[in-house]
C-alpha cells in the first residue's frame, strides 16, 4: 500500500510538474492547459490536453487499467481529441455535451493457461459525456469505448453529488460525489467511489474509497 | 459621538473612491463553479486597461475596474466572455469600486 500511494504521489507530482491532464471537466478555456490524474489499484491514467479554441482540445493521455485477478492488463499511449459539442448557460445552472476521441499504442498481457501472451496493438477510443451542474448539485454520465483487435471495452461511469454549501469565488467548495462505474470484459464488478471533492479556483482534487476498500484520487489543474 | 464621525469619514471615503471608479459590471450565465469560471478572471485581467476583476458566483457577476482613463467595448468583453465559455446578458457601467461592489453584495 505504501508503494501505491508513493507512486500516486509521484504520479501526482509529475502531472503537476508537466503540465499532464484529468478528467471531469474535461477542457479549459482558450489557450489554457489541462491536466488530469485519475488513480487506483486498476485504473491508473494521467493525461493533459491543450485548448486551441473554447470547444476544442487536443492532449496525450497514458492509461494504465488491468482485471480484479491481474491475468488482463492494458497500457494505452494515446493522442486524444475533446471536442465541446454543446454548451447550455443558465444563470444558475450549466450542462455540457462533450465527444471524445483518441488513438495510440495499446500493449498489455494476457494470460494463457499457464502462459502469459503480451500483445502491442492500435486502439480507438471515442466516447461521449453529458454533464449537468449547480452551485449545489451535479450529474454527469460518460461511456467511452476502448476498441482494438479482440479488444473491447466499453466503459461507463455515472457521477452525482452536492456540494454541502456554497462559498466565495476565491474559497475552496467541498462536494460530496458518488461515482459508479464499470468496464466490460475487465471486471465482472461495479466500482462504487464515494468521493470528497474539493475545489478552490484551478485546483480540483477527489479522493474516496471505492466498494473493494480501495482508495482512489482524482486531481486536475489548469495552467 | 467618536463612532458617528468614524462611520461618516468611512462613508465620505468610500463616495469619494467610487467617484473615480470606472467599473464594468457584467451579468454572466452559466458561472456555476470556480474550477471552470477561472478563465474569466485569468482573461479579463490579461487585458492592459484591466486594473481588477472580482467574481461572484452567487449573483452572477463579473465585475471589471478599469485603470484611470481606459475604455473597453461592450463587444470586446462579450467575446472574452464567450471565449471562456459563458454568456453575457447584461453590461452595466458603475462609478463604485470593485471594493464596494464586494462589500454591498456581503451584506
Amino acid at each position: 500500500m505504501n508503494t501505491f500511494f508513493s507512486r500516486v504521489l509521484i504520479l501526482s507530482g509529475l502531472i503537476l510538474f508537466i503540465n499532464s491532464s484529468a478528467y471531469s471537466a474535461p477542457l479549459g478555456y482558450q489557450g489554457s492547459v489541462m491536466t488530469m490524474g485519475d488513480f487506483s489499484r486498476n485504473w491508473r491514467e494521467a493525461s493533459f490536453n491543450y485548448a486551441v479554441t473554447n470547444r476544442d482540445a487536443y492532449g496525450f493521455t497514458h492509461l494504465e487499467m488491468r482485471g480484479d485477478d491481474h491475468d488482463e492488463e492494458r497500457i494505452l499511449d494515446a493522442v486524444t481529441y475533446t471536442r465541446l459539442l454543446s454548451r447550455w448557460n443558465q444563470p444558475d445552472s450549466q450542462s455540457n455535451l462533450w465527444l471524445f476521441f483518441g488513438v495510440g499504442s495499446l500493449q498489455g498481457a494476457r494470460a494463457h493457461g499457464n502462459e502469459e501472451r503480451h500483445f502491442d496493438k492500435v486502439m480507438l477510443t471515442p466516447g461521449v459525456q453529458f454533464d449537468y451542474e449547480t452551485r449545489r448539485v451535479y450529474f454527469a454520465v460518460t461511456h467511452k469505448l476502448y476498441r482494438a483487435s479482440d479488444i473491447n471495452h466499453d466503459f461507463t461511469s455515472v457521477r452525482a453529488g452536492f456540494s454541502f454549501y456554497e462559498t466565495d469565488y476565491d474559497k475552496t467548495q467541498p462536494w460530496l460525489i458518488l461515482e459508479s462505474r464499470y468496464t466490460n470484459h475487465l471486471s465482472d464488478k461495479v466500482e462504487i467511489t464515494p468521493m470528497l471533492r474539493l475545489i478552490n479556483k484551478r485546483f480540483f482534487i477527489e479522493g474516496g474509497i471505492n466498494n473493494d476498500a480501495q482508495p482512489r484520487i482524482n486531481i486536475m489543474y489548469t495552467f | 459621538m467618536k463612532k458617528l464621525i468614524a462611520i461618516l469619514f468611512l462613508a465620505l471615503s468610500m463616495t469619494s473612491i467610487s467617484a473615480f471608479a470606472n467599473t464594468l459590471k457584467l451579468t454572466v450565465n452559466g458561472m456555476v463553479c470556480a474550477f471552470c469560471a477561472q478563465g474569466i478572471e485569468k482573461k479579463v485581467k490579461a487585458l492592459p486597461e484591466t486594473k481588477d476583476v472580482y467574481v461572484n458566483l452567487k449573483a452572477h457577476l463579473v465585475a471589471i475596474e478599469l485603470k484611470d482613463g481606459q475604455k473597453i467595448s461592450n463587444d470586446t468583453v462579450t467575446r472574452i466572455i464567450k471565449d471562456a465559455g459563458y454568456d453575457v446578458t447584461a453590461i452595466e457601467e458603475s462609478s463604485h469600486s470593485l471594493a464596494v461592489i464586494k462589500s454591498e453584495l456581503d451584506k
